[in-house]
């Protein structure tokens, strides 16, 4: 099972950063019209799930953190967005926080606090727990 | 820069009540022994991933949970030499007293500067919500310690060097 997961990995990988860079275009283009709720919901959509790649899982984490940054209203983004995607963003959100960055930690924190207050400590929980699909 | 500090203290405040879930767990690979999980990571179904939460590039907390063991590590925001030295010194002096704050950890885990281990068996004593509410309130102590102690050495050097230049007046 691992091996043929194995297989496929390194045979989609090339695939996998071919979608994510696909994405970052839409991406930009969304944030050019000003839309940085919709260009979230796009980052977060084609996370790769069972990835092992660690280019995979930077490339993605350099389009979500591009879109968080471009967030401004953060209640609206809570309010708009689907109850599946609070716990990606969570993993992604945590990612944020390790890196140290000033502007991303601040922005992450923000956030963090208001989707805390939305989502529940569950899922802070299984963004801790999943150690499987880790971001 | 107070907004900041509440965030991240709200932050941290949120993850430790979500990784505080601790049960007891004896050892899996030696008989009739029972230790902290976190500190030997030796199963990896044990252990939950850890979580690093910077506040910028100075302070962070890294929280490793693991199913009987829970060990949280602070890196205290270090503006001079001067606040180095008195924090490095300060955190000794806690650390080595570390049998009075039960919670604490003797050595801090390698590259921070103080650490806790909260065990199941301090679950089942203590309330979790006291727990985290000293944590946090330790955080915010920490601060005002340091500045409080570096205000004093400057008030006493200040003195001591007015007294011992007044004879060559």
């Amino acid at each position: 099972m691992a091996a043929t997961g194995g297989f496929v990995e390194t045979d989609n990988a090339e695939a996998i950063i071919t979608r994510i860079e696909h994405k970052s275009r839409k991406i930009e283009s969304l944030l050019k019209q000003s839309k940085p709720v919709e260009a979230l919901k796009t980052a977060l959509e084609g996370s790769p799930p069972m990835t092992r790649d660690e280019r995979c899982k930077s490339a993605n984490w350099i389009v979500v953190h591009r879109a968080i940054m471009a967030i401004k209203d953060v209640d609206g983004l809570l309010s708009s967005l689907d109850a599946e995607y609070y716990d990606i963003l969570m993993k992604y959100l945590y990612r944020g926080l390790s890196t140290g960055d000033r502007p991303t930690c601040d922005q992450c924190l923000r956030i963090h606090e208001k989707l805390t207050e939305r989502a529940g400590l569950g899922c802070i929980l299984r963004s801790l727990a999943d150690t499987v699909n880790a971001v | 820069m107070a907004n900041t500090l509440r965030l991240y203290l709200t932050c941290i405040r949120n993850t430790l009540e979500a990784a505080m879930c601790l049960q007891n767990f004896p050892c899996q690979e030696v008989e009739r022994h029972n230790k902290p999980e976190v500190e030997l990571k030796t199963s990896p179904e044990l252990l939950l991933n850890p979580v690093l939460i910077c506040r910028n590039e100075a302070e962070k907390c890294l929280i490793e949970t693991s199913i009987n063991s829970l060990r949280i590590s602070l890196k205290v925001k270090q503006a001079d030499e001067l606040e180095n030295i008195l924090t490095k010194k300060f955190l000794r002096f806690l650390s080595m007293r570390a049998e009075a704050f039960q919670v604490l950890r003797r050595k801090p885990v390698q590259g921070y500067d103080i650490s806790f281990l909260i065990t199941n068996y301090h679950y089942e004593d203590m309330q979790k919500h006291k727990l985290i509410d000293f944590i946090v309130q330790f955080m915010e102590d920490i601060e005002k310690e340091i500045s409080e102690l570096k205000m004093s050495v400057n008030t006493r050097g200040r003195l001591v060097a007015t007294e011992f230049l007044k004879q060559f007046i």
